[in-house]
């Protein structure tokens, strides 16, 4: 089954005990090919993955470039003392964290549901085609998609902005770009028309590889198409559902730089200002290196913890977890 | 051969100080050699072949072989402080933001030759202009020769085609400004029945600094305010803190409450800035006298025959008392830098400055900002007028100079032509508005109000920038929106104070006394 992660040499093994372990040596000289394999993507994730972590350590230097990693001087925790004591830590936290929630609810269950809407097309061809549709959108960048939301949504010209203001009878004309309280739900219309079509792939994965045998059986057994669905698709298809949350529980915080940047303007910024575009204020516009790395830091750590965390809760839960 | 002691000097240095920076990184880097000069350079094209035409002919001109790494300008800034960072500083560079900490840093640690007192030997690289080596200068220093811009470049730019048919004139003062934009707005001035046009075009301005040569400030010096710090009863005050700053934000907020300027001033990107102003909806942005010229570039496109009917420019305004006070600039962009590292002595450094005078005198100018005279150009009327542009040799030549060398000039470029010929404009209302922008930059330069901060930089301003600079600019736009009311404004402004500003203003007084600013 293509919804299970799990290698088939294991898989096999499960339904009774594990195999007994082989003697390191002995394993590395019967394997030694797949070891051999191994070791490129080894290369890749030390040199491109590890390596650079040791540059997180300006997170604890007052950096400056030319005197280098070696000669800057060591400051300690300063810079996260800064953070957490700073003016700024309290809104860039709620931004970043309400984002996260609305991203949560909003952004992650879409592509689920368009695939099982998508799993239930019966014309082959309409159903590709609807499919490739709705991968375009993952293929433009955050600017394109920006200058299309200002079209749509402009005082001046916006297409939808104009609907609504003739549909709700005139009135003063609302600037949706500008208003904070706008600025949420055009973040995750923008997420949602961006990544739910191209996040389907994975579920009609899934769904591709349930055993037609199951939907016999239960029609056999008088299952309707509800039926066939809360019995059949939506089990065959929670394991991959819950590896997916718990995979993208680690970006929870990580906005999308650009998506949030372009966004912003001197009206919405107490809304906007969210950690990745802090770190850009600070480290990359006034060139303060080491706290921008210390707030990347802070972000990173907690990335982390959550991805444990919904692991063990997936656990809990008495699902398959990641690892 | 002559040369091979000094070779194998060289190298054996190469070598025992590349074992000195294994063990100490950032402490070292080879020295340079006679012969050749190193550079790093920005990039807005494709990098010049070193064996092409301008190349050789630059390098023939410098009397040296020149290393050149052409750096793309987008991502110019980080690849500097690489480059800082790193071991191989190029003997001359090209410093765009010499007030970024990691350049100040990288200066007060030694990495760059301080020229406050080494130019006067150079004819061609002694300061002509007294502002803008203040200007340029880096916590009271000069770490390198300044790249020449045009000091005063705040303008109007209207639609002429609107004026004449609404039978106005361009603007003299703030009051005249607010007439026309009515006027546009009001009395149809493209004539379709409709009222569906306005006067002023303002922009979202992408930096969050106040202090960021944006329409806002323009208005706010010319009703008296300083422009970025301004000393006041002896004592520096910031622009939004002073009785004519309150003048100005009800001079704007009348134009944003009674429609006068574009309903998405909040949010309209600036790089679509000249959009409505082409397409027929707004008639005046105030901005640099060189966007005139795109505009000119704009119409040409969409109608070759009447384009040089629809652009009109005016200089800076005064206001209603009448007196007159004017928006500069800062009259440079970057600096060119000599790094410590590799060129060690004195007498190094010498021969280094005599090649760069070499490509600031008047030949190296036209060279550097309009290519080899009789090869790709000649001149007619002192102006310079392209030769063969289809031919591919004389593209190349072309992309080279535009897009590549004039970034080494440092007495002309972009905007100022210095000693070299300005490009020739082919219609008289282009020719006029060249002429046109030349006498009112010496007219406005007479009521310009500088920055006195500038060559002064505070720590506080670089750790809380990030906290602190929004918070004016930010509350401008909301008070001007109608989110705040002046009350709440003032509020936003004691925050500053209380968040780092008064600190700020400490510290930038304490080294404007010390520089004697």
């Amino acid at each position: 089954m293509a919804t299970d992660l799990a290698p088939p040499a294991t898989k096999a093994a499960s339904k009774d005990k594990r195999p007994d372990r082989l003697p390191v040596r002995t394993a590395l000289l019967r394997y030694r090919w797949l070891y051999l394999m191994l070791i490129p993507g080894l290369v890749y994730f030390a040199l491109f993955k590890y390596l650079p972590m040791y540059g997180l350590t300006i997170a604890f230097q007052d950096f400056v470039p030319f005197l280098g990693y070696s000669g800057s001087p060591w400051v300690g925790f300063k810079h996260f003392e800064n953070l957490f004591t700073g003016p700024d830590f309290g809104r860039l936290l709620f931004n970043t964290l309400f984002l996260a929630l609305l991203t949560a609810v909003f952004v992650f269950p879409a592509p689920i549901i368009v695939a099982l809407l998508l799993n239930e097309l019966r014309i082959g061809v309409y159903k590709r085609f609807v499919q490739s549709l709705i991968y375009i959108p993952h293929f433009l960048s955050w600017t394109i998609v920006f200058s299309l939301t200002y079209l749509l949504f402009s005082v001046d010209f916006g297409l939808v902005a104009g609907w609504i203001h003739s549909l709700t009878g005139g009135g003063a004309k609302v600037d949706y770009l500008a208003q904070p309280e706008w600025f949420r739900p055009l973040v995750i219309l923008q997420l949602l028309w961006k990544t739910s079509g191209w996040g389907t792939i994975i579920y009609l994965a899934a769904l591709a590889g349930v055993d037609p045998n199951l939907y016999e059986a239960a029609r056999m057994d008088g299952a309707g198409r509800r039926r066939q669905f809360w019995h059949v698709t939506l089990p065959a298809i929670r394991p991959t559902i819950v590896v997916m949350a718990i995979l993208t529980s680690g970006n929870l915080l990580d906005q999308s730089f650009e998506q949030i940047w372009l966004l912003t303007n001197s009206l919405n910024r107490s809304v906007a200002d969210v950690f990745d575009t802090f770190v850009y204020y600070v480290g990359v516009q006034q060139g303060g290196y080491s706290y921008a790395t210390a707030v990347g830091l802070f972000k990173g750590v907690a990335g982390v913890i959550l991805i444990f965390g919904c692991n063990w809760l997936a656990k809990r839960l008495g699902q398959r977890g990641l690892f | 051969m002559s040369a091979s002691p000094r070779r194998i000097l060289a190298g054996v240095l190469t070598l025992t100080t590349a074992l000195a920076v294994s063990a100490c990184a950032g402490g070292g880097g080879t020295e340079a050699d006679g012969n050749t000069l190193t550079m790093m350079v920005p990039l807005f094209g494709t990098a010049p072949d070193p064996k092409g035409e301008m190349h050789q002919a630059v390098e023939k001109l410098a009397g040296k072989k020149l290393a050149i790494t052409w750096t793309p300008n987008a991502e110019y800034n980080e690849k500097t402080n690489v480059v800082l960072a790193s071991d191989s500083i190029p003997d001359v560079m090209v410093i765009q933001d010499n007030k970024s900490p990691s350049f100040v840093q990288a200066a007060k640690a030694g990495a760059f030759w301080d020229l406050t007192d080494k130019l006067d030997k150079y004819p061609n690289l002694k300061p002509k202009s007294e502002q803008a080596w203040i200007n340029s200068k880096t916590d009271g220093r000069n770490y390198g020769i300044y790249r020449v811009r045009a000091l005063l470049r705040s303008a109007i730019v209207l639609r002429k085609d609107w004026l004449d048919k609404l039978d106005l004139e361009p603007p003299q003062t703030t009051d005249d400004l607010y007439e026309i934009a009515k006027a546009f707005t009001e009395r149809d001035p493209d004539g379709n029945g409709k009222k569906d046009t306005y006067g002023l075009i303002l922009p979202k301005w992408p930096s969050t600094n106040f202090s960021a040569s944006n329409p806002y400030n323009v208005i706010d010096v010319w009703f008296g305010t300083p422009n970025n710090y301004g000393m006041r009863d002896g004592k520096l005050v910031p622009e939004f803190d002073v009785p004519e700053f309150w003048e100005a934000q009800k001079y704007i907020k009348r134009f944003i409450d009674e429609g006068l300027v574009n309903p998405d001033w909040a949010t309209l990107d600036t790089g679509k800035w000249n959009d409505p102003f082409v397409q027929g909806k707004g008639g005046i942005i105030i901005d640099v006298n060189v966007r005139a010229g795109e505009l000119f570039d704009d119409f040409k496109e969409l109608d070759p025959e009447t384009y040089d009917e629809k652009v009109a420019m005016a200089g800076n305004l005064s206001r209603p008392d009448g007196k007159k006070f004017s928006y500069p600039f800062t009259g440079y962009n970057g600096i060119v830098a000599v790094s410590k590292q590799r060129v060690r002595t004195e007498q190094q450094l010498d021969d280094v400055l005599k090649t760069l005078d070499k490509l600031a005198s008047k030949e190296g100018s036209i060279l550097l900002n309009n290519g080899i005279e009789g090869r790709n150009f000649k001149v007619e009327d002192g102006y310079a007028v392209k030769v063969n542009d289809q031919d591919p040799a004389m593209k190349v030549i072309n992309n080279d100079v535009e897009f590549a060398f004039i970034q080494l000039g440092m007495t002309s470029s972009v905007g100022v032509a210095g000693e070299a010929y300005e490009w020739m404009r082919p219609s008289q209302a282009e020719k006029d508005w060249l002429k046109q922008r030349d006498e009112l930059m010496n007219l406005d330069l007479q009521t310009a109000v500088h920055d006195p901060s500038l060559p002064v930089i505070s720590e506080t301003a670089v750790q809380r920038g990030a906290t602190l600079n929004p918070i004016p600019t930010d509350a401008r736009i909301k008070y001007l929106a109608g989110d705040l009311t002046e009350e709440q404004f003032r509020a936003e402004v004691k925050r500053w104070y209380d968040s780092g500003g008064t600190q700020t203003l400490a510290e930038l007084q304490a080294g404007m006394v010390k520089t004697g600013g």
